[in-house]
């Protein structure tokens, strides 16, 4: 672990306690396993030497400043998060001046499970760019040059070259496993509504069923409410405990909203997102 | 009198039993583990941790049809779902057995849930002791231990070439194959486990309903529904009826009280709104509730919830927590 | 003795052209697929991706959307969200096992008649080509 970047941090988060600049810092902990981390949300300044951060520190942390709306907290942002942050200002969702952003460059973080800590870089990892966050207030130790491998989409271009039959069985099969936990839902930034449309009664789109073709409704859709949208954290995989595949999903729209539309989610607070705006002289192909 | 079975009798045992019976037992599903009805004996998995999801799964699906409605013509039937066969779920932890036996307090005490009567009654449990412990497992601060037979009807414990067999139950005397010889080997004591010390929690829950404590320990929890999913012994469910042209089916499904919403009753009004009374409701259910009304902690030790919750939420955790709290309080 | 397959199609027609365009194909008596099932609405953009998706898991074998041309939609700039909209659907569709022929986006406008009853028979014959939508 980089003590002096978590010293910078600890430092950093009892400092904005003790003057009262926040009512709270988020940030990581060392979990019980010893070996992985857990999210803390520090209010004492005695708190905050239990904060750390290393290549167990996957967690989004951004999600919990929708708990925490009207309350001016402080939250522990890679560069990956600080996208969820910019998504969250570009829709209203937070104010800026309610979130004191400790951002810290990224090395990568590595597959991680309870009591299991691999050496491997998570997939998102391996092709990310960024040296650091790309909105903070303060920036804890130093940016990372990242050795990113280029992004090429072969895990999305590869299950497109199969044929239409062979992804129906593909899907309806992880699908099928799927226990509708919503544990994608519940992690994610970019999933708040008040009322989810899986959990509407009237009309009722969703149910309560737990079937493949229910569930396949439930992530079909819920992919697409996040198309343009979802910036790439891949929390909603890490969490699913029945493995579902979920990056494929997101990454597919991701992929081609950036070639249809030349947008990334999560870049610009202050960008249109794609459905929100539209050219008059696009996709002649379709008429007009 | 404990018995011995190789490998293969066994192998010839399960086979046998696909012939009469659904088996339901470990499988191979991509890189988990899961309890599945197999069709042939090549798919069971002997050597595991333990399981992604429980067995309960079994006798509280995930979604059922409870019965359907047909309507035509003014002509009203009934169509109730009936369980078609008789059963054996083979290879599940003493843990995961305890649950199902805690299940049947809810569940069968009068009237008593016609199809998990109907299951339980037609399905026989054969066990597998554990020789290895998972770093999560607390069983045996929960009531059981890796090596308890109390509610299987045979429990089987791997041994040097094969398996002792011990038969707990008629139902498990008559399900055994024929043929086996005495074990005359040695008897391995079981693996240990780490204790949870458990004496004082549900005094202690009666203390601390109102402790701040619950919203600080929520703040990290997602309301994701993963503990409650795959816990052996939670058994919250949404019922809804699905109307379809003249059909309606009344159909079950697995629910938590960590979803928001749960709580939410028809005038809009909502016991139970914010994350800490959520996350509060499922650790009293588990060692308040349940233990006043049938005697036992609702809890098992398996270590599922402490392996797969997202965010570190231990129950071990909470349980020495809470005792700690009431400690301080108490000023001792 | 095998019943000929006739694909369900269940279209989203927009009120100011579309649904007229099909009315005018109705009054002057051009035939077309009785396969249909029409829901009118305001304007193509009204068509949420969920509607569209909820069709194809409740059986229709394929989904007309169809609305104004663009830069005619009667409020100026609906038909533009729908454009963008279910291009992605299509794709994302197609990926997820749903053959991307079994969605399609129109638009006819209140004086084509002619053209609707062409495109819908054009989709029908394509869809009882493709062969039924598995349930799932």
């Amino acid at each position: 672990m980089d003590m002096d970047l978590i010293q910078q941090i600890r430092d950093k988060a009892r400092n904005l306690l003790e003057k009262g600049t926040v009512e709270g810092v988020i940030g990581y902990e060392r979990a019980g396993d010893g070996l992985t981390s857990r999210p803390l949300f520090a209010y004492d300044p005695s708190a905050t030497e239990r904060l750390i951060f290393d290549e167990t520190c996957a967690h989004n942390l951004v999600k919990y400043l929708l708990d925490k709306k009207g309350k001016k907290m402080a939250v522990v942002v890679k560069p990956c998060d600080s996208r969820a942050i910019n998504l969250l200002l570009n829709e209203k969702q937070i104010e800026r001046d309610k979130v004191f952003i400790i951002g810290v460059g990224c090395p990568g973080m590595v597959e991680t499970n309870w009591n299991h800590k691999s050496e491997t870089l998570q997939a998102k990892c391996r092709s990310c760019q960024l040296s650091k966050p790309l909105v903070y207030d303060f920036l804890a130790g130093r940016e990372v040059e990242r050795q990113a491998e280029e992004e090429t989409y072969s895990d999305i271009t590869e299950t497109e070259a199969e044929s239409v039959a062979t992804r129906r069985e593909f899907w309806l099969e992880q699908f099928g496993r799927c226990i509708r936990c919503y544990a994608c839902r519940q992690v994610c930034p970019g999933c708040y509504c008040p009322v989810c449309f899986a959990e509407r009664l009237e009309p009722l789109w969703v149910g309560i069923r737990i079937a493949p073709e229910e569930n396949d409704l439930w992530h079909t859709i819920r992919a697409f409410h996040l198309a343009g949208r979802c910036i790439g954290c891949n929390e909603c995989e890490r969490v699913c405990p029945v493995d579902i595949p979920l990056s494929l999903l997101n990454r597919k729209l991701e992929k081609d909203v950036k070639e249809l539309f030349a947008f990334e989610a999560g870049l610009d607070p202050e960008e249109q997102p794609p459905f929100a705006t539209f050219k008059k002289e696009e996709m002649l192909e379709f008429g007009g | 009198m404990n018995l011995f079975a190789s490998k293969d009798d066994l192998i010839r045992w399960l086979d046998s039993l696909l012939q009469e019976y659904i088996v339901i037992a470990p499988v191979r599903v991509q890189e988990q583990t899961m309890f599945q009805p197999i069709s042939k004996v090549e798919e069971v998995i002997f050597d595991f941790d333990n399981t992604t999801l429980s067995p309960k799964g079994w006798f509280l699906p995930p979604t059922e049809t409870l019965f359907s409605v047909q309507r035509d013509d003014g002509q009203v039937e009934l169509v109730p779902t009936l369980v078609e066969h008789d059963a054996v779920i083979f290879g599940l932890h003493p843990c995961d057995a305890k649950g199902i036996a805690l299940m049947d307090g809810p569940f069968l005490q009068e009237p008593g849930d016609t199809l998990y009567r109907e299951r339980r009654s037609r399905t026989a449990l054969v066990g597998l002791a554990c020789r290895q412990v998972q770093p999560e497992c607390f069983c045996t601060s929960m009531g059981s231990a890796p090596d308890d037979p109390s509610n299987v009807d045979i429990l089987l414990t791997e041994v040097e070439d094969g398996y002792i067999v011990q038969a707990v139950t008629e139902k498990g005397k008559a399900l055994l194959p024929k043929g086996l010889a005495e074990y005359k080997g040695k008897m391995h004591p079981p693996p240990k486990l780490q204790a949870v010390p458990t004496k004082e929690v549900i005094s202690a829950m009666r203390e601390l309903f109102d402790d701040p404590y619950w919203e600080q320990l929520a703040d990290r929890c997602l309301h994701c529904n993963i503990c409650a999913y795959v816990c052996p012994t939670c058994y919250c469910f949404d019922m809804r009826d699905y109307t379809d042209k003249g059909k309606v089916e009344r159909v079950r499904s697995w629910e938590s009280c960590q979803s928001p919403g749960f709580s939410l009753t028809a005038g809009g009004y909502d016991p139970r709104t914010t994350k800490g009374e959520r996350l509060r409701q499922r650790f009293y259910h588990k060692f308040l509730y349940f233990p006043e009304q049938f005697q036992d902690v609702a809890c098992v030790g398996c270590g599922r919830c402490v392996r797969d919750c997202p965010v570190n939420i231990d129950i071990r955790e909470v349980i020495s927590n809470l005792q700690q709290v009431t400690e301080a309080k108490s000023g001792s | 003795m095998s019943v000929e397959y006739q694909p369900k199609v269940i279209g989203f027609l927009c009120n100011w052209c579309s649904y007229a365009g099909a009315d005018m194909a109705g009054t002057s008596r051009m035939g077309y697929p009785q396969n249909i099932r029409i829901i009118r609405v305001p304007c193509s953009g009204r068509v949420d991706p969920l509607f569209v998706v909820k069709c194809f898991q409740r059986g229709a074998d394929g989904v007309l959307v169809s609305g104004c041309h663009p830069g005619d939609c009667h409020y100026t700039e609906g038909n533009y969200h729908t454009r963008r909209r279910f291009t992605l659907l299509r794709e994302f569709l197609d990926y997820l096992g749903i053959a991307k022929e079994r969605l399609r986006v129109e638009w006819v406008s209140a004086s084509e008649g002619r053209r609707f009853a062409e495109l819908l028979s054009d989709f029908t014959a394509e869809l009882a080509r493709l062969g039924p939508r598995s349930k799932i």
